[in-house]
């Protein structure tokens, strides 16, 4: 099962015999030595074991902080990685000096997993804002500084470096980056001259990895020994618009979504809602089929596009096959999907009308939901045209709440009709008890985020007493 | 060295240890007040800064050998069982397999104090050692642990704290636990005294240290020496246990501990993997490593133990307490251990009456292990909630009763403290936060977002104490190097130490190396835990600093031919106080010298007689509570404490801050939970077993009151680890009735919890 793959630790070419469904941090590690490079949890909990991964597309190398826990090896070939290691030149950087002044380092264990995050950051903005910075590391635990003192060294960062420029000239010269990062390109783009096989195709029996993030934490030994098909290798990678539709690529990451300026425009609020589900590390990884996919009854991804009333396009070797997300979920971890199918696209109507997202878990974010839900809604004069309301942690499935949405089509945006519709989905729910909660307490929280979505899209009709 | 032994006392959670120590005849005195320090107290970098930025520091998690092996355990998927039987067979036909120990072949040697074995065959909870193979790679020796056939017979089991409490509990261990009372007066008639009484019962999860490192070691044999690398906070006591168990002399154990990733308590002693590990590598004559996986560490290595305080007090009119009882019971695991956390309420505040009882339980989990300030953190939580019961029902402001009930001498055996700024820190804590013009009635206002303040005091000892030594060693070119057996898990202990010789002999610190964490070349030194270190070693680093300075001023006096009063000295060079022109410097000295380097040992001296050493402080909360989601949110901390002279700015505000946050972690965040119908650990990772991130901090202030405790020790300086976190969680939870005007009286405080508590108000 091993595989011969290429790519540029730092800055060496590295060319290894490897299974490709071992991970990133196994061969950065114990094959290449490079110890800096922390593990906390294996889990992409932690984020000690954060590395930057750069992927050539369009003539240029796009850089993002990942977990390198569950990297796979089979999604590294032909990329470019830089762990601590690669950013340490005669001198300490930018970063690591400030780490140094502020003591943004205790028992260091976790820092090399912050710089790492930070130098990514840099990579990718060009507009340096405290809280994005903040929120750049917000997938990096510190047992030690109580973060304050990290806090304090990413205050510096951004008042030094107001306007960051992403050109790499730019960081090299402001000491943020080493000086040899803009001939990895030409490097990149041999390599992948070279893997001339590289576009991964489909082969029966092959399981098919995305990010990996959840398929490396539930079965890493699974993966050690299966034949694996890399689709994000591929590029199919893309968020498309068609008149008023959106067109999701499989393989498009949390985080593209959240940064996608042309989704934003339809959802102002997209940022917030992503940052309430997982890392920065984890969103650059893990995909929206993947998220899909695994069926959770708490996806976050999967909430959100029923809300949307999205559609999916599902393709085999003999057909493709288009039908309704809602269809999709038939009972726990149960999809009505044949053996080789594998989802293409995600698709949905842009929307007209007010949209949210509400999430709860016990940490304010990098959490597992207790329960989740997204509504939308489209209204003339006060009257519903359409609903679409979805819940997670509150079925076997992500559910979609049919008789609630039935009930208030139509229906004019008052006090009663609102709590009716709650009474209605209350019937429509059955959460069970579990590590996240209890099932009194999913159905009570179920009920306050519904009233949540109300409060926000009317906040004039209706007010919290109104609801009690 | 002239030294003598001294009966030397203090105070390990509530057990007053006195053991004999050896310590200096003649004490080096404390800096005065008025003294302008050049190094000690400024905010110097961490000395191991550069290493751990550029992810150069070589953690025992980082080291390997060639040759080296890799050793996984096997753990119980059951909470109580006795193995019938191991069948070994098909786990050691891979020829990657290359060891196994297992009850069947391993050493008969006592653990946990004698109720169980290294490797027992009957396993108390889920993830009790059952065996341990070595193999080429982590990935072969978890294979072959797979294909290990074990027959067990399956016990009832009791993970339920309270179905633990019942006499009909399954029994769990043999060794009894028995209650711990504590009387003071009599409790009956200081509730009749008083006029009013409130009476409340709290409660607190178990929590685990979880520390980023996971808890590792990597051993080597040399012949008969064996070489640990340990992540360890104890190098003593590694050496000890991992001697007594191989049954080899003390000094063939080499145990070297250089950087590692945080300890927090949990580290204090040595792990059952690494004499494991140790008997493999011997087995197989390779060096083995053995890392335990996140899971492990969450049942495994020990656990801030589980409480459910019952607590009345009773107070007059004016304030003055009359009455407190405090009854305890909470669970330390499946073998002898303490969940005890009465000492706030014993300690905290003046109270001639007061019964205290602390009750520990056995379930099948993993057995405690000190935990940041144990007792303590869940003590004061519980304490200081009904502290502000009380206030309010005595309608006073909560510090104005606490105020009322200060007390200025131990009320234990009404001893003097060698220094007590509570109310110093009330004053300044407040003053910060703002507390008069900010705090207003509980559930006080409107909207769906409250905000709510409160407060929580904190005692701890936190002194030091001998035994601990340091070797200092001067060289030719004025560079030195400070020795001592004691460890740096993260505070800072390598800079703090390295400021304080350089105070001494007034070279700057980057001139001098600190070398700790290795039996096979330190002296004793203190083990990193209760807030132990930098008053235990600093004094032994300064007496051997000092040293050092009269030996070379003797010298000094003997080269320049002059009478040592003549003599002054500044910067490394001794002058004459009559003769400018006569200097000797370092490479003067050092040219006379044969040797190129001069050594001196310095030791920690006595605690002072007659005195009770404490640390005090207060923590003020502010919170947001959004009363539509029940999530709570910490927006300010203000932190002020009285912890004698401050060493170092920089570190001691990582220390604060670290602490505050591990007590918010504890009030909002943390808990291990146990499904009690099959008894299995569900929080085996950081998804489950949260961790405070970066977006939960809040703003965090931190005021020192005081200037230096000269009477507690020759630098002036008490320890501040567990002072950092002990009032947080009481403050959040205080501050949090005070935004919603409902009490939550057990922790964690979750959303669940804030909803439903919301819910019921409103019926």
């Amino acid at each position: 099962m091993q595989r011969k793959i290429s790519l540029i630790v730092n800055n060496e070419l590295v060319e290894v015999e490897v299974n490709p469904g071992s991970v990133l941090l196994d061969l950065l590690r114990d094959t290449l030595k490079l110890t800096g490079t922390k593990e906390g949890c294996r889990e992409g909990d932690c984020g000690a074991c954060t590395v930057i991964v750069g992927k050539l597309k369009n003539g240029k190398i796009k850089y993002r902080a990942i977990n390198s826990c569950l990297y796979p090896i089979g999604n590294a070939a032909g990329k470019h990685i830089l762990t601590i290691e690669g950013i340490n030149t005669d001198s300490l950087n930018k970063i690591q000096k400030l780490f140094y002044d502020e003591g943004a380092s205790q028992c260091g264990f976790c820092t090399p997993g912050f710089i790492m995050s930070l130098t990514a950051h840099l990579l990718t903005h060009n507009k340096l804002m405290y809280d994005e910075v903040v929120n750049s590391v917000a997938g990096n635990i510190c047992r030690c500084t109580g973060y304050s003192s990290i806090k304090r060294a990413i205050k510096e960062l951004t008042t030094e470096f107001v306007s960051n420029s992403y050109e790499l000239d730019d960081l090299i010269n402001k000491g943020l980056v080493p000086d040899y990062l803009p001939g990895i390109k030409e490097r990149l783009i041999s390599i992948n001259e070279l893997i001339s096989e590289r576009s991964e195709c489909l082969q029966k029996h092959h399981k098919i990895i995305g990010g990996g993030t959840d398929l490396f934490v539930q079965t890493p030994e699974e993966l050690f020994e299966h034949d694996l098909t890399f689709i994000s290798q591929n590029d199919m990678c893309e968020i498309n618009f068609k008149g008023n539709r959106c067109f999701l690529g499989s393989t498009v990451t949390f985080e593209m979504i959240k940064t996608s300026t042309e989704l934003q425009q339809y959802f102002p609020m997209m940022d917030d809602y992503f940052k309430l589900v997982a890392s920065l590390q984890i969103r650059n990884s893990a995909t929206i089929a993947g998220n899909i996919v695994n069926a959770s009854p708490i996806g976050g991804m999967s909430v959100i596009l029923l809300a949307l009333n999205a559609s999916i396009i599902i393709s085999n070797k003999e057909e493709k096959k288009v039908f309704h997300l809602k269809d999709l979920f038939l009972d726990y971890k149960k999809l009505n999907m044949e053996k080789d199918d594998i989802i293409e696209w995600i698709v949905f109507n842009l929307p007209n009308g007010k949209f949210n997202f509400e999430k709860v878990s016990k940490r304010r974010h990098l959490d597992i939901a207790s329960v989740n839900s997204a509504m939308y809604i489209d209204d003339e004069e006060g009257i519903v045209k359409t609903v679409y309301i979805s819940g997670g942690g509150v079925a076997p499935i992500p559910l979609f709440l049919k008789r609630a949405c039935e009930f208030l089509t139509g229906k004019e945006i008052n006090k009663e009709n609102i709590i009716r519709t709650i009474e209605i989905a209350e019937t429509e729910i059955s959460p069970i008890s579990d590590v996240r909660g209890s099932a009194d307490y999913k159905r009570l929280l179920f009920k306050q985020l519904l009233k949540a979505h109300f409060l926000k899209f009317y906040p004039q009709q209706i007010k919290m007493g109104d609801l009690l | 060295m002239s030294t003598k032994f001294i009966k030397s006392k203090f105070w390990v959670e509530d057990i007053k240890e006195e053991m004999m120590a050896e310590v200096p005849i003649s004490v080096v005195e404390p800096w005065q007040k008025d003294k302008e320090l050049k190094y000690v107290g400024k905010p110097e970098s961490r000395k191991d800064a550069y290493d751990k930025v550029s992810g150069t520091a070589e953690y025992t998690f980082d080291k390997s050998f060639s040759q080296i092996a890799v050793a996984k355990t096997l753990r119980s998927p059951y909470p109580n069982a006795v193995i019938k039987k191991i069948d070994v067979s098909e786990a050691i036909k891979n020829k990657n397999v290359l060891g196994i120990l297992t009850p069947d072949n391993c050493k008969d040697n006592d653990w946990y104090s004698g109720t169980s074995k290294l490797l027992d065959k009957k396993v108390r909870y889920n993830g009790d050692e059952i065996a341990c193979i070595v193999a080429e790679t982590e990935q072969d020796a978890e294979e072959a642990l797979r294909l290990i056939k074990i027959e067990y017979e399956i016990l009832p089991h009791v993970t339920d704290l309270e179905k633990a409490k019942l006499d009909t509990a399954a029994k769990i261990n043999d060794h009894e636990l028995k209650p711990r009372e504590y009387n003071r007066g009599n409790l009956e008639e200081g509730l009749k005294e008083a006029d009013i009484i409130v009476e409340d019962k709290f409660s607190t999860s178990v929590a685990v240290h979880n520390p980023l490192e996971p808890h590792c070691s990597v051993v080597k044999w040399d012949g008969e020496k064996l070489l640990v690398f340990d992540s360890t906070q104890g190098i003593w006591a590694v050496r000890d246990t991992v001697a007594s168990q191989l049954g080899i002399p003390a000094s063939n154990v080499r145990v070297i501990k250089k950087y590692m990733g945080g300890g927090f308590g949990g580290k204090l002693e040595c792990g059952k993997y690494t004499v494991m590990a140790a008997l493999l590598s011997k087995k197989i004559g390779r060096p083995v490593k053995i890392v335990l996986d996140r899971k492990e560490m969450n049942q495994a290595v020990g656990n801030r133990p589980s409480s459910v305080q019952e607590l009345k007090i009773g107070a007059k009119k004016d304030g003055s307490i009359t009455a407190i009882s405090h009854n305890a019971y909470g669970t330390a695991g499946a073998f002898p251990g303490s969940a005890g956390c009465s000492w706030p309420a014993r300690s905290l505040y003046k109270c001639p009456n007061m019964k205290l009882v602390d009750t520990t339980y056995y379930i099948n989990a993993g057995k405690d292990r000190p935990f940041r300030a144990p007792g303590h953190v869940q003590g004061t939580f519980a304490f200081e909630s009904i502290i502000d019961e009380a206030a309010e029902k005595l309608g006073m402001d909560p510090i104005e009763f606490r105020v009322k009930n200060f007390t200025a001498v131990d009320p234990d055996w009404n001893g003097p403290y060698t220094s007590k700024l509570l109310r110093e820190a009330y004053i300044a804590g407040a003053d910060k936060i703002r507390w008069k013009e900010n705090r207003k009635k509980a559930g006080f206002g409107g909207g769906i977002v409250k905000t709510g303040y409160g407060m929580a005091s904190q005692i701890w000892w936190g002194g030091g104490a001998p035994p601990s030594y340091a070797i200092l060693k001067l060289n030719w070119d004025g560079s030195a190097e400070l020795v001592s057996g004691t460890q740096d898990i993260g505070t800072g202990t390598y800079t703090i130490l390295a400021q304080i010789v350089a105070e001494v002999l007034e070279i700057p610190t980057r001139k001098i190396n600190v070398v700790l964490g290795d039996t096979g070349v330190c002296p004793f030194g203190a083990m990193s835990g209760g807030s132990m270190t930098a008053p235990s070693v600093g004094p032994a680093a300064r007496d051997a600093a000092e040293k050092m300075l009269s030996k070379l001023k003797s010298a000094a006096a003997a080269i320049l031919e002059l009478s040592e009063d003549k003599l002054e000295y500044s910067e490394g060079v001794f002058s004459s106080k009559d003769d400018r022109s006569k200097t000797a410097d370092f490479s003067k000295l050092f040219g006379h010298f044969r040797e190129g380097v001069l050594v001196t040992q310095g030791a920690r001296e006595a605690n002072p007689e007659g005195y009770a050493i404490n640390t005090f402080g207060a923590q003020f909360a502010k919170v947001d509570v959004n009363t539509l989601t029940g999530k709570v949110c910490v927006k300010h901390v203000v932190a002020a404490h009285d912890i004698g002279r401050v060493l170092n700015r920089k570190t001691l505000n990582n220390q604060f801050h670290g602490g505050i946050m591990m007590g918010l972690g504890f009030a909002l965040l943390e808990e291990r939970v146990i499904d009690n119908y099959t008894g299995k650990l569900l929080t085996t990772n950081l998804l489950d077993y949260k961790l405070p991130t970066i977006i939960e901090t809040p703003e965090i202030d931190v005021i020192i009151v005081s200037e230096e405790d000269n009477k507690v020790n020759n630098i002036g300086a008490k320890g501040i680890g567990e002072p950092a976190m002990i009032p947080t969680a009481g403050a959040i939870a205080n501050a949090v009735y005070n935004a919603i005007g409902v009490r939550i009286k057990d922790l964690p405080i979750t959303p669940d919890k804030v909803l439903n508590a919301l819910a019921s108000k409103n019926n």
